[in-house]
């Protein structure tokens, strides 16, 4: 154990990360990320940060080195994309029973890869470490190095049991086993000046290949994305890059600067949520690339492709700003996408009410400041039952966030979008703020909420037989917001022949009606089941207000 | 030849063997006269266009692959919700075989009725005869508590008067003369088979109330706390007529059911024959005239027996095929009010836990357009849920439809921003479906089996919900009505919602979109 811990020890010196920078040596050693609290729901495990990192390498098997539960559980949960191989999404595990763990499970492991390798042969085989063969002292560095030398296969040791800390934790682990034994493994067939690294892109939902087209277009080659749709060779020859860019700061920072510091790759952190962020990483892309030797005119065509993007998807977003502008988000998600996503909710006429910055750094949460103004309600760690409390308060009108936050807004009846990993359309790039946005005022219209913040019908009518609802919006007509008008009218009063409140009440209004057998003659009320619905309308509204139009009549 | 003793293979497989192939072809060269394939292809291509659906929609006396049934069938299905009660249909017998193995399609159940058998003799010299024989027969035979006639066309066209021949059989003595024969005339050629289910029930209805055809003094109504419920020609009438017992139940409402068929069409196998099993009680027939009130779950399937119930001067309200939230909310107060009962927490959290389904699933559903067929009430109460989940009913046809039924549906329509494209067609048929459906695309067709043909042809999804659904099973027996039914239908809508995604992304040699979460 003493090299897993001398390792996580390095992982946290991170002085690529600003928050690390900062802090004493005594808290540098503590670590980067809170230690799960006893008794608190808490998020995944290092292990599972290690498998999600790395999952998306396509051309891979993945084999987990524990009891059924960790592969068992996590098994092709990952709705990354692959342009070619499935390899990926096979479940591989040595599934240990109680004997491996008695008398020790290398040798299951061992013939674990074998198997693998005999029946699929791929380009290499990434073995995860669990909590229960760490515990009892398998080796998976031996058993991968020995299975190497035998098979002549890349076998990858990923070492990060799941206690050792969290998720954060894990997606660095697994980036340092790449350091340690992948990148800078093979060579690339060729290589051109405009050879560039994604790291900490996962593809999900295919939303990189949204972007590609454009480096396509420029001429820039992706020599190798770190993980999404990401093939063994390619990373395993990425030092061969000309510049990277960090796209999620907060899983694969080491990487990049360890990269850049053993093959001078220099790379920036950017985004492809929003617009401007796209821009701006094209922008910087081609900056980078051009300082470190290719053509200069990269930089004036990247510029006529982000004029022509951009108007294009401007137009586009215009047509939905008048349904947008001034609606209040509320986004909980973590990193990159704290400081991004808001960039994209502005340019639609939304309105940021608070972002969370769990999982964002210090420069995540200036980059909120500069973008939100100071008063940005930024939410360090949010209890469901605070998150409840807030949507519950309608201090938003939609929520963007993970899957797991999804039941929380829809007990507090708030429409919700999913913005993380288990989402189903890809939002990255020009098109993908488009398909945001579309998402988005489809979540805020969608009649289901109607249904979802009323009460049941029911209950609007008090024991004594008077119409609570109606009491109440009569006596407060001034604060029902003007949004509820419309589906109070629209309340069918009659059912045998479909008359809407609105209907009668204008009748009642305009006629200066007062009994039931006179709105009959004025509207296609039957006033059989409905008299008595009819009748409380009438006592409702001579009570709250004098019928107009006799008024004028007179 | 591929097939063989040791192997036998089912239709499924068997004619797409090499061996078959090839003799279909040799038919179609030799002997079908084919025209050329080109010319075929094109003319199924402008079939498909906006021109050809002008044509198709100004056709003025063909119907083409209607979406509805006859009168009778409907007299049928609602005798048999009566206890120990055979259908009689006066006149062919051709006739009465269909709605037979109709309903036993439907149901997977066996479907008991006989006909008077009416031959060419019967339909030159009246068909008194058949009709005192049969009642004699079936009497005897079937040992029946009561005995339902209606009619088929063939006795219409030659004006056979039931009341009388009824009246002559009893004084031939076919049957007692006090044993119970209500009777409907049910002319195929009006209105279809809800007008049919109508019409009988307003029959035996009378019959009991209104002094069983001058035989016994008409019944005084002494109004009492009890609430009739009638189900509507239903497809899912097992399942639905359960469903309602059981909110009546949780309400604490007294109530009958009239024309329970939900026993008949599920009867266990345990090695008893039932040719009736359950159904309304003769007496609760009778009863149901001192009832507060009466509910009909379908108006369009109601409207003579309502306006009849109504003039004994009890309150009636009728529904529309009651699915999802509202529709259900309505039923529910609507028996609240009636019953003075209030409605318990037991089904406020159904409520809740449909409103929480429709809330998990709704990105899924919204904005998704759906053509719909089927009979009036059904069309409607899948159109109110649809636009309740943010759907798109885009296209709403019923061949059995009327005019009122056109102008409730664009008044449903009206009432949602999702209804501002959508139409309702009364009195069309499936291939004016078909033009519907070439010319104005949607993502999911909702109508009964014989939907099939127009998936396969127009490419879009079926779901499978109306009468009849012959071609899977047990459907029937999962109500859709009441907050459990909608999420019934919910479930039913997502579930092929899913099964496109996949199948569209379920594409070899890619390895994208086909996840295992949705």
């Amino acid at each position: 154990m003493s090299s897993l811990s001398a390792r996580i020890l390095d992982v946290f010196n991170e002085p690529g990360c600003a928050k690390n920078a900062d802090k004493s040596e005594a808290d540098r050693k503590k670590g980067c990320t809170k230690q799960p609290k006893p008794g608190s729901a808490a998020g995944g495990c290092a292990f599972d940060g290690a498998k999600i990192a790395l999952q998306p390498f396509t051309d891979v098997a993945h084999l987990v080195h524990g009891p059924i539960a960790c592969e068992g559980n996590s098994w092709d949960n990952r709705g990354s994309a692959s342009s070619g191989a499935s390899i990926w999404r096979t479940g591989f595990t040595t599934d240990m029973n109680e004997t491996d763990i008695v008398f020790g499970g290398e040798k299951r492991l061992y013939k674990a890869i074998r198997e693998i390798l005999e029946k699929y042969n791929p380009a290499a085989i990434f073995v995860y470490q669990t909590c229960i063969p760490a515990m009892i002292g398998d080796d998976i560095h031996a058993v991968c190095k020995a299975a190497s030398q035998k098979f002549g296969k890349p076998v990858i040791p990923v070492n990060s049991p799941g206690f050792v800390g969290s998720k954060n934790l894990g997606n660095k682990l697994a980036g340092q086993a790449l350091l340690d034994h992948v990148i800078g493994t093979e060579e690339p067939d060729h290589t051109t000046p405009c050879d560039i690294n994604l790291i900490g892109e996962y593809n999900l939902s295919g939303e990189l290949w949204q972007v590609k087209p454009l480096f396509d277009e420029l001429g820039i080659r992706i020599l190798s994305c770190i993980s999404g749709d990401g093939k063994y060779r390619e990373v395993a020859s990425s030092h061969r890059a000309r510049a990277a860019m960090l796209v999620c700061s907060k899983s694969m920072i080491n990487v990049a600067r360890k990269m850049q510091e053993r093959y001078g790759i220099p790379f920036f952190e950017g985004s492809f949520y929003g617009i401007q962020d796209s821009s701006n990483a094209l922008r910087n892309l081609a900056r980078v690339l051009v300082e470190r030797g290719a053509p200069a005119d990269l930089i004036g065509r990247t510029e006529a492709v982000i004029a022509r993007e951009e108007a294009r998807a401007w137009a586009e977003i215009g047509s939905y700003r008048p349904r947008l502008a001034g609606k209040r988000a509320l986004l909980i998600t973590g990193g990159v996408k704290s400081w991004s996503v808001p960039a994209a909710l502005q340019e639609a006429g939304l309105e940021l009410v608070g972002t969370s910055v769990k999982k964002s750094t210090d420069e995540d949460k200036e980059r909120i400041k500069q973008r939100m103004g100071q008063d940005v309600h930024m939410i360090d760690d949010m209890a469901p039952r605070d998150m409840y409390k807030m949507l519950k308060g309608a201090k938003a009108d939609i929520m963007l966030s993970g899957g797991k936050s999804q039941f929380v807004a829809l007990k507090a009846a708030m429409p919700w979008l999913d913005i993380n990993q288990e989402r189903s359309h890809a939002y990255m790039g020009y098109l993908g703020i488009v398909k945001l946005v579309e998402e988005i005022d489809k979540a805020l219209y969608n009649p289901m909420w109607e249904q979802l913040r009323r009460p049941a019908p029911w209950d609007d009518t008090a024991r004594d037989g008077h119409p609570m609802a109606l009491a109440r919006t009569d006596g407060q007509a001034a604060e029902t917001p003007a949004l509820l008008e419309p589906s109070r009218r629209a309340k069918r009063v009659c059912l045998c022949n479909t008359v809407d409140r609105g209907t009668i009440e204008d009748a009642i209004r305009f006629h200066g009606l007062t009994s039931v057998e006179a709105v009959r003659e004025h509207t296609d009320a039957y006033g059989g089941c409905c008299r008595r619905r009819i009748q409380d309308i009438l006592r409702a509204m001579s009570v709250s207000e004098p019928p107009a139009m006799r008024q004028a009549a007179e | 030849m591929a097939q063989n003793a040791e192997h036998v293979l089912d239709h499924v497989e068997l004619f797409r063997g090499p061996e078959y192939q090839q003799m279909l072809a040799n038919k179609k060269k030799m002997f079908e006269n084919a025209r050329d394939p080109a010319e075929v292809e094109r003319i199924r291509e402008w079939s498909k266009t906006p021109e050809y659906r002008e044509k198709n929609f100004a056709r003025e006396a063909l119907t083409i692959n209607p979406a509805k049934a006859c009168q009778p069938l409907g007299a049928v299905f609602a005798s048999v919700g009566f206890e120990g009660t055979l259908p009689f249909v006066h006149g062919s017998q051709g006739c009465v075989a269909y709605y037979r193995s109709h309903l036993s399609r439907h149901f997977k159940e066996p479907s008991s009725c006989v006909s008077s058998s009416m031959t060419e003799d019967a339909a030159v010299f009246g068909g008194l005869n058949n009709m005192a024989d049969g009642l004699a027969n079936s009497y005897n035979m079937y040992k029946p508590k009561m005995i339902a006639v209606s009619t088929t066309c063939m006795a219409e066209v030659i004006g056979d008067d039931l009341n009388a021949f009824i009246k002559t059989s009893k004084e031939r003595g076919s049957v007692p003369e006090h044993f119970d024969v209500p009777f409907a005339h049910t002319p195929a050629f009006v209105g279809s088979h809800i007008t049919g289910y109508d019409n009988a029930l307003k029959g035996i209805l009378e019959h009991f109330w209104d002094g069983k055809a001058g035989t016994a003094p008409k019944l005084e109504r002494t109004p009492n706390a009890k609430i009739n419920f009638i189900g509507g020609f239903d497809g899912y009438t097992v399942g639905n007529t359960r469903e309602i017992k059981r909110i009546f139940d949780l309400m604490d409402v007294q109530y009958t059911i009239l024309a329970d068929n939900s026993d008949v069409f599920d009867t266990p196998t345990d090695g008893e024959f039932r040719m009736y099993d359950g159904g309304t009680t003769l007496e609760d027939a009778a009863k149901a005239v001192h009832a507060k009130a009466t509910i009909s779950a379908q108006q369009w399937c109601t409207e003579k027996t309502l306006a009849f119930i109504a003039g004994h001067g009890q309150e009636v309200l009728a529904f529309n095929h009651p699915v999802g939230v509202s529709a259900t909310d309505e039923l529910l107060m609507a028996l609240s009010r009636i019953s003075g009962k209030d409605i318990p927490e037991a089904l406020a959290r159904e409520r809740g836990r449909l409103v929480d389904a429709m809330a998990d699933s709704s990105a899924h559903i919204h904005g998704k357009k759906f053509a719909i067929y089927g009979d009036p009430d059904l069309c409607y109460g899948l159109t109110d849920f649809l636009l309740e989940l943010g759907a798109e009913p885009v296209h709403v046809l019923s061949t059995n439809g009327n005019k009122a039924w056109h102008d409730k549906m664009q008044a449903l329509f009206a009432s949602s921003p999702f209804g501002q494209n959508c139409h309702a067609y009364p009195g069309r048929d499936l291939w004016h479906m078909r033009s519907l459906l070439f010319t104005e695309p949607v993502d999911f067709l909702i109508g009964n089996t014989h939907g099939k043909y127009l998936e396969r042809d127009t490419g879009t999804p079926l779901i499978r919900i109306g009468f009849p659904i012959f071609d899977r099973h047990h459907h029937h027996r999962s109500p859709v009505w009441g907050y459990q039914g909608g999420m019934n239908v919910l479930v039913k809508i997502l579930d092929k919602i899913f099964d496109e995604i996949d199948r569209k992304t379920s594409v070899a040699g890619t390895d994208y979109s086909f996840d295992i979460i949705r």
